[in-house]
């Protein structure tokens, strides 16, 4: 996909989803990329750029500022329309999956839109599988920490070897049907009442 | 039956909020989870694909959502009204200095509104104002109380979309001269010192219906008990009594996220106007209950008329009859009945 004539504003409350959206449009061949800043001129800001495509989060709240310059109103130049394909409902159930809503300028290619939402689509599942991946390996490093400390108290408490102390937690878990950082987590905390 | 239900956090989604969290679902055998949306084209569309199960929904969006002339075209059902009246027309400090009215009354307030628009117009500087959605009451509202002063809003004002969070922001930093949008909103942009409320909705258009309940068409028959739950809590919302309890409610921060005190004046209908701290009452400000509850088709018809006269569409006996399908007073009456 070449597309040097096209013009995409891009609208996201997170810089670094917008900023690999964005690298990943310019590698896509899309001429130019524009990140407008999610604040309260972004109506004015839009009208400046006269994007042909704009992209936006879907949680971010200037969506409705969108609407209205969908055509709406008198005001608008150049009226932009959320991009619907009727026929593909699929696409768009991806598209909002993905956390992500496009507007489009009236008149403006089907296919060339589906090319754009193809890309983003991309860019923001790869996002969010980084995101769940770096909050999952903050959470097992946090419950890292929690066993090493159960694991002293319990040698301390019942003067066993490390080893005895992290068997004894796993038999707990195991027999209870628990992660063993939640039986960690128990004991940090009766340790944290008691003593 | 576990159901997703959307809302915008506003002082009207109290009758959905009290409905889950006052234990009225869950009499009705539902779980039901919020999901808080931060637009109203947002919520829309998730609606339309069946991300949510039902929403707290502007009733003209969910009329224009049901015509396709607002994001996807579908097939939705109205069984419940959830309030009349919340919004308010609150104009920046230097455009009411400006405007300079004297005097409370709607009249004298839109004519001064109407003449400084006008002046404005004239020396190419337009005033900008914001509602919350093209399909709004809010939109509407701000027409109404234009023409009550003699002005077509259309020709001389310019109007934009504004974020109800954004809305102090946007007045501080002159982006719009005023706006149109409900509770608790209003309160906030008097509270920071960059508001002055110029009229009140339910001055403007007396009981003016504001917030439904928009279920997909083909789960609305099989919605009689989260009629009933949301039935329930909005006669509950509706008591004074209980008014300590909602303002605490609505006012957490996993709801409003704001001061408990904002939401209760709006409540009372006891509304500061301005940085003084001058108060109006209006028993009406905002109503839920039994009084607000059945969905009328002559509220449809209204809407219709106003949407009609903002050029959003052309009437047509079909596109009237298709619209008034939306509203569904049996499905109340056979849930309440």
């Amino acid at each position: 996909m070449t597309e040097p004539s096209l013009t995409v504003a891009v609208i996201d409350p997170s810089p670094a989803r917008a900023a690999i959206l964005e690298e990943g449009l310019a590698a896509a061949g899309i001429a130019r990329v524009v990140i407008l800043p999610d604040t309260a001129d972004l109506s004015a800001r839009v009208a400046a750029l006269n994007p042909d495509v704009v992209v936006i989060h879907v949680e971010s709240p200037s969506r409705d500022i969108l609407e209205q310059m969908s055509g709406l109103s008198r005001h608008v130049e150049r009226p932009v329309a959320m991009f619907v394909d009727r026929s593909d409902v699929p696409m768009m159930q991806a598209a909002v999956d993905a956390g992500i809503s496009a507007y489009v300028v009236d008149g403006l290619h089907p296919q060339r839109i589906r090319s754009i939402l193809d890309v983003a689509i991309l860019r923001f599942n790869a996002f969010a599988r980084l995101q769940r991946e770096l909050l999952e390996a903050r959470g097992e490093l946090a419950d890292r920490k929690l066993i090493e400390r159960a694991k002293g108290i319990l040698m301390t408490a019942k003067g066993m070897p490390e080893e005895e102390a992290y068997r004894l937690m796993r038999r707990k878990a195991m027999n209870e049907k628990r992660k063993i950082a939640d039986i960690a987590r128990a004991i940090v905390t009766a340790a944290d009442l008691l003593g | 039956m576990r159901l997703a239900l959307g809302y915008v956090p506003l002082v009207d989604a109290a009758a959905l909020i009290v409905a889950v969290e006052g234990g009225f679902a869950a009499e009705e055998g539902l779980r039901i989870d919020l999901v808080r949306e931060s637009s109203w084209a947002t919520l829309r569309d998730k609606l339309a694909l069946g991300l949510l199960d039902g929403a707290h929904m502007l009733a003209p969006l969910a009329i224009a959502s049901a015509l396709g002339i607002s994001g996807p075209e579908t097939r939705l059902a109205v069984p419940l009204g959830l309030n009349l009246n919340g919004n308010a027309v609150t104009v920046s400090r230097p455009l009411w200095s400006a405007m300079d009215p004297g005097s409370e009354d709607l009249d004298i307030v839109a004519r001064a509104f109407g003449r400084v628009a006008r002046d404005r117009a004239g020396q190419g500087r337009p005033l900008t104002l914001g509602t919350v959605h093209p399909f709004s009451s809010h939109t509407y509202q701000l027409e109404l109380f234009a023409a009550r002063g003699g002005l077509d809003l259309e020709a001389a004002v310019r109007m934009v979309v504004i974020p109800p969070p954004r809305i102090a922001e946007a007045l501080q930093a002159g982006h719009i001269d005023g706006f149109c949008v409900g509770s608790p909103w209003n309160g906030l942009a008097v509270e920071a010192g960059y508001g002055r409320i110029a009229a009140f909705g339910c001055e403007i258009a007396p009981d003016c219906p504001e917030k439904v309940l928009a279920l997909p068409a083909d789960a609305a028959a099989a919605s009689v008990g989260l009629v009933r739950a949301v039935s329930r809590a909005g006669r509950w919302c509706a008591d004074p009594r209980n008014h300590d309890d909602l303002a605490l409610l609505l006012a957490s921060p996993h709801h409003l996220g704001i001061a408990p005190a904002l939401v209760r004046r709006a409540l009372a209908g006891t509304v500061v106007v301005d940085a003084d701290g001058t108060r109006r009452e209006a028993p009406d400000f905002v109503s839920f209950g039994v009084a607000v509850e059945r969905p009328r088709i002559a509220q449809v018809d209204w809407f219709l008329e106003r949407m009609a006269a903002a050029g959003q569409i052309t009437l047509t006996p079909a596109l009237t009859e298709r619209a008034r399908a939306l509203y569904r007073p049996d499905l109340y009456d056979g849930a309440i009945g």
